[in-house]
């Protein structure tokens, strides 16, 4: 639907809600991004920065439910309109939780900056987040373009992004039975690996708003989960 | 079927009360109405939506020859009730909307009692054999017009003194009189405040356990709020038909999606 409503405060009203949660996921790509890059630069600052600006993110998403629930009871959205407002209400509680576990890594960041390095793991992380990051991109392209393909193409991409966990989760157990001193760093890394497997998720939520957003209906088939560090022993 | 608002409630089986195959209307030259069919079901809130001269109050009125009024009209195919066919010279027209009742835009109770007014279709159609039963019958579809207890100490008053709301309970107490298995509304709010407006939802939603309600409305969320299933008209033809939570949330015609998000369509 790209006509216009006859009541333009309408188209208003929408594009309003639709420029902010661009702006808010904007703001968690960055989140992540920089949570990584401060986790492998062992930055500081940057990490703080990182803590800082969740606020302004938890902030957005108070003010798009507030958006949504105004335009909900003063212009009664049908079919497309509806599903733009539902979908804003979903996308934004996703983004807000990425927002949250990006702040988690910094704080991480902090305590392991004065620990012993864990070989290789904070690359690894840093391209999972990279991933990760892209796949909010395109989620979000997707949601602007109402390119549910694109989105559809986003789910796909989250099985790599556990399989990069899983790798990781091994590389850490190794760690940590080569010598007990690795235990502490390597767990904060497990936890920020974690972190980052859990944004998948929730880009993969997101992409799927997109979905019913040009379709009407969620996927059913229900995307490919890799995670299979529940299963894994340390023989695994 | 069920209901697909939030709280589910069984309209029981999915009967269909109103068939019409292939109607054609039109009035001189002007096609009004383009092979429009569809199954009306029994004990449900069937909503005609679409712009001003779509043709849903024209369709409406074919349910109950209302058409036959109007000089030049002309009607083509079949609208069955109950599998018969209504247009069939052997219809009595006064008898079958004895059957269709309507309930009209603005409150037209006639200039008598608002005893009279509802005692007048049980009359003319002798349903009654006593002053008694006539009284049971008044009281009955003054109560089912969520009317009663406004109006019981005053029912030798004129009903036109009512309050427009009022008025248009009583018409649709008068409509519900003669027992019809089919009740017509067009535009039946148009005229009302919220709150008598609410009343008559209530009512609509009531009358469906007995009857097979068609609501013609311009407010698609009283569409929305009383009907089950949802008809959308546009320059004569009938675009889109199907459960009302389908044809507001995900309509498959994009003139529907126009139409009720409120674009130019």
């Amino acid at each position: 639907m790209h006509e216009q409503h006859i009541a333009s405060a309408f188209d208003r009203d929408l594009e309003a809600i639709q420029a902010r949660i661009m702006k808010m996921g904007g703001m968690v790509e960055s989140a992540i991004v920089d949570s990584a890059k401060s986790l492998e630069l062992r930055d500081v600052e940057l990490a703080e920065k990182v803590r800082k600006n969740d606020k302004a993110i938890d902030l957005l998403e108070e003010q798009l439910n507030e958006d949504a629930a105004r335009v909900i009871a003063l212009r009664a959205p049908t079919a497309s309109d509806l599903r733009t407002v539902l979908s804003v209400i979903k996308i934004s509680a996703n983004l807000e939780r990425c927002g949250d576990y990006a702040k988690n890594m910094a704080k991480r960041t902090s305590v392991l900056a004065s620990l012993p390095l864990v070989d290789g793991a904070s690359a690894s992380i840093r391209r999972m987040a990279r991933e990760v990051q892209l796949m909010l991109t395109d989620a979000l392209d997707a949601y602007i373009q109402r390119d549910a393909e694109l989105a559809h193409q986003v789910i796909l991409r989250d099985e790599d992004v556990d399989q990069m966990y899983n790798a990781l989760f091994r590389e850490l157990l190794t760690h940590m039975m080569e010598d007990p001193r690795n235990i502490t760093p390597s767990m904060h890394m497990h936890f920020i690996a974690k972190n980052i497997e859990r944004m998948g998720d929730h880009v993969t939520s997101v992409a799927e708003q997109v979905i019913y957003l040009v379709t009407g209906s969620i996927p059913d088939d229900a995307r490919p989960k890799d995670d299979r560090t529940p299963y894994m022993s340390e023989e695994g | 079927m069920d209901d697909q608002r939030i709280i589910e409630r069984m309209t029981g089986m999915m009967d269909i009360k109103i068939a019409a195959k292939d109607v054609n209307v039109w009035y001189g030259d002007n096609h009004a109405i383009k092979d429009v069919t569809v199954d009306i079901a029994d004990k449900t809130v069937t909503a005609f939506i679409g712009p001003s001269g779509c043709g849903k109050s024209t369709f409406l009125r074919c349910i109950n020859r209302m058409n036959d009024t109007i000089d030049v009209a002309r009607v083509e195919g079949d609208i069955l009730l109950d599998g018969e066919n209504i247009y069939d010279p052997k219809v009595d027209p006064v008898q079958l909307r004895a059957k269709i009742g309507m309930v009209f835009q603005k409150p037209n109770p006639f200039p008598k009692s608002i005893y009279d007014n509802v005692a007048y279709g049980p009359r003319i159609h002798g349903l009654a054999r006593s002053k008694a039963e006539l009284d049971e019958i008044v009281e009955k579809s003054l109560r089912r017009g969520a009317i009663w207890n406004e109006v019981k100490d005053r029912l030798d008053q004129p009903g036109t003194g009512l309050s427009g709301g009022q008025q248009q309970r009583l018409c649709i107490a008068r409509a519900v009189a003669t027992e019809p298995e089919v009740l017509l509304m067009d535009e039946p709010c148009s005229a009302l405040d919220p709150i008598a407006t609410a009343q008559v939802e209530e009512l609509i939603d009531e009358l469906r356990q007995n009857f097979s309600v068609v609501i013609v409305t311009h407010s698609m969320q009283q569409a929305a709020r009383v009907s089950q299933k949802t008809a959308f008209f546009h320059l004569g033809d009938l675009v889109e038909y199907g459960d009302t939570a389908e044809i507001f949330t995900t309509p498959k015609d994009n003139r529907t999606e126009s139409y009720i998000t409120g674009r130019i369509g």
